[in-house]
């Protein structure tokens, strides 16, 4: 539970960290006599005449009193509306990849450990070290490369989509979807294939499942009945960190196929100095972060009853 | 080999006897047990992907560092009539939309994500391993303040802090790595504080403390120099995801600054051309892979290397080993007679013992 008061502390230094990197002011500084009103106007919006380190105390106790969350200057909505479209668009892709992620790093930590040593394991181990060393935009501009721009000029189809189009049927989406969530969500099973792989290995070379065996239980039993069950528990812990980081991960990938999430609007509000809407997504992402902190570890004792939290 | 008068024969006896030393030594046969460092050397030498990695690393630090000097371009020098080429003999990558040569700048790039990666590695090392340490050799109010702090830089997301912080201190090299570094020492501290706790109760630190021994000698002379390994191989995770992190950054606009440029500015300046040439994405984008990957497998080979548990690499080479050293010992006690050097045929008797005495060590004993 020490989480909340750290989250707070964390608040309050990103709120002074983004107020003395981030200046909204700097466009008005060399018209300065001319432009009074509007540098006035600024100083008043943000109180950027209170001391650095006591403005966040004025936000926070504005952001209780009901003034709410500000309003964004880049987009010209109030900040809480922005937040809702933003993080619905992010869901959007963020849920599907990590679905994704979830089915395959589970498939794959199942068939290396059952196959161990063999070429497909090798070949997996291999992909997964290019997906360690493959930043996310290079994977994303690959994907985009081959499957919406070779794919067209080989074949004349166009299945994929870059970019939220209109379309508002299931067939639309999917088509907009599917590349931004699966380059999101490799990245993921590069790590999460490789961890699960090994915790699958030592689950299986347990005794209890050398009875299991023994009493003449279908394979299929023993591994995806036995073994999996606790071979899961470090890897449920490992998605629900994931999850976070997927919605954060989504600044690079919602840039490449300009998917306005919140990863997009975050960029655009750190080039046009929003303040409000910058520490909005801040605070947005570390309260998900945390909370997801918490879930895992629930989750953790939840599964395996011998974990007791403290 | 240098004696006046040369006679055949001991000429032929000397260079056997030399011969034989060298065969002994390769194998492991000599009497002398061998330091750790130089068993963790051999074994870097057997681990197949590392030296792949450190001899990539090496081609690329001369494709970055001296292949520039053979080009008769500058990274900023623009040549507008011959802009958007594809790669020529002139221009051996092409060149960019204002026509600077794309070879020299991605040799630009590539020397500034190392040097970033490395600066920002060795300062988040230091930093964690001295907080590392604190936290696991005091305990309580350091562990408890060193874990919140820990705890705290994790509450938000690393990429959104580093946005904000690197597009203020993104400008110079040094102020994007130490961006960096104040992230990512977390990791590092982590793990020397979990060693430090695991080898502080030991009976050595306790025969130190005892015979008087002050708080920083122990540190630095008993618990720091078992912590070096896993701090090798975690400098090569870091310098690995540095990399990544800093061409994130910069592909977004957020770290290194024009006209420098880093690979992930290369990237980001071909993005809007990627219709026409994808492959102008492609090359910094390989070369950052290709960097990663020769530093991930030099960290792989690392912590096989520095596992002062492991004797030998692997099940493999140890194999490999034992037949050389069993061959070796039957060519010696073949050649033995003929030999007029004392101790060389010792080692002759001595290497079939020797080759089992390393098959008992394989299985359990510690160096």
């Amino acid at each position: 539970m020490i989480a909340i008061p750290l989250l707070m502390l964390a608040m309050y230094l990103v709120h002074i960290g983004v107020s003395t990197t981030v200046d909204p002011r700097a466009d008005f500084y060399l018209c300065l006599p001319r432009c009074q009103d509007g540098f006035d106007a600024i100083t008043e919006q943000y109180d950027l005449d209170t001391n650095v380190f006591l403005r966040p105390f004025s936000y926070f106790g504005g952001l209780f009193s009901g003034e709410g969350l500000g309003q964004s200057t880049s987009v010209g909505d109030p900040v809480s509306e922005v937040m809702r479209t933003r993080a619905w668009n992010t869901a959007m892709v963020a849920v599907p990849a990590f679905l994704i992620g979830v089915v395959l790093s589970l498939l794959l930590s199942v068939y290396s450990a059952r196959r161990q040593y063999s070429i497909g394991d090798y070949t997996f181990t291999g992909l997964s070290f290019l997906g360690f060393a493959m930043p996310s935009f290079v994977l994303a501009l690959i994907l985009q490369v081959v499957f919406a721009v070779k794919f067209e000029q080989w074949t004349g189809l166009k299945p994929f989509n870059t970019g939220r189009k209109t379309g508002e049927n299931f067939l639309q989406l999917a088509r907009d979807v599917t590349l931004p969530a699966v380059s999101l969500a490799i990245l993921g099973i590069a790590a999460d294939s490789r961890f699960g792989r090994s915790s699958m290995l030592e689950t299986l070379n347990q005794d209890y499942i050398r009875t299991a065996r023994a009493k003449g239980l279908s394979e299929r039993t023993v591994v995806w009945k036995h073994a999996l069950r606790n071979a899961l528990i470090p890897l449920v812990t490992l998605w629900a960190l994931g999850f976070s980081v997927l919605l954060s991960g989504a600044v690079v990938t919602e840039s490449i196929f300009s998917w306005p999430g919140l990863g997009q609007v975050f960029l655009r509000a750190l080039g046009d100095a929003d303040l409000d809407l910058l520490m909005a997504i801040v605070m947005f992402t570390g309260v998900l972060t945390v909370m997801f902190n918490l879930v895992a570890d629930v989750l953790y004792g939840v599964l395996d009853p011998r974990i007791r939290l403290s | 080999m240098t004696t006046l008068d040369p006679d055949p024969d001991v000429d032929e006896a000397l260079d056997d006897a030399a011969a034989a030393r060298a065969l002994s030594d390769a194998e492991g046969l000599s009497d002398k047990p061998k330091s750790f460092g130089r068993l963790a050397w051999e074994r870097f030498l057997g681990h197949r992907l590392a030296l792949v990695g450190a001899i990539g690393l090496l081609v690329l630090v001369a494709l970055f560092w001296i292949a520039p000097m053979f080009s008769e371009f500058e990274f900023d020098e623009r040549d507008v009539r011959n802009r958007r080429l594809g790669p020529t003999a002139e221009h051996w990558f092409g060149t960019d939309e204002i026509g600077r040569d794309l070879f020299v700048r991605t040799a630009q790039g590539g020397r500034y994500s190392m040097r970033i990666g490395l600066i920002a590695a060795l300062v988040a090392t230091t930093f964690g391993t001295l907080m590392g340490t604190l936290a696991g050799f005091f305990g309580k109010a350091w562990d408890v303040l060193v874990n919140n702090l820990v705890n705290l830089i994790l509450t938000v997301p690393a990429i959104i802090v580093l946005s904000v912080f690197a597009n203020k201190f993104g400008a110079s090299a040094l102020g994007l790595a130490l961006v960096l570094a104040a992230l990512l020492w977390t990791r590092i501290a982590r793990v020397v504080r979990g060693v430090i706790l695991s080898i502080k109760e030991q009976e050595y630190v306790m025969a130190a403390r005892a015979a008087g021994a002050s708080n920083s000698r122990i540190m630095f002379r008993h618990l720091l120099p078992n912590v070096v390994g896993a701090i090798a191989v975690e400098i090569t995770l870091l310098v690995g995801s540095v990399i990544v992190l800093e061409s994130t950054l910069s592909f977004l606009g957020l770290g290194v600054k024009p006209p420098n440029a880093s690979l992930g500015t290369l990237v980001a300046d071909a993005k809007g051309d990627i219709d026409s040439d994808p492959l102008r994405v492609l090359t910094p984008g390989i070369f950052i892979v290709l960097i990663v990957l020769c530093v991930n497998f030099l960290g792989d080979g690392l912590r096989d290397a520095l596992d002062p548990r492991a004797k030998v690499a692997d099940n493999q080479n140890s194999k490999k080993a034992k037949r050389a050293a069993k061959k070796a010992a039957k060519e010696l006690q073949r050649t033995a007679p003929t030999m007029g050097v004392g101790d060389t045929t010792v080692v002759g008797a001595h290497a079939r013992n020797i080759v089992s005495d390393r098959n008992d060590e394989e299985s359990g004993g510690r160096p």
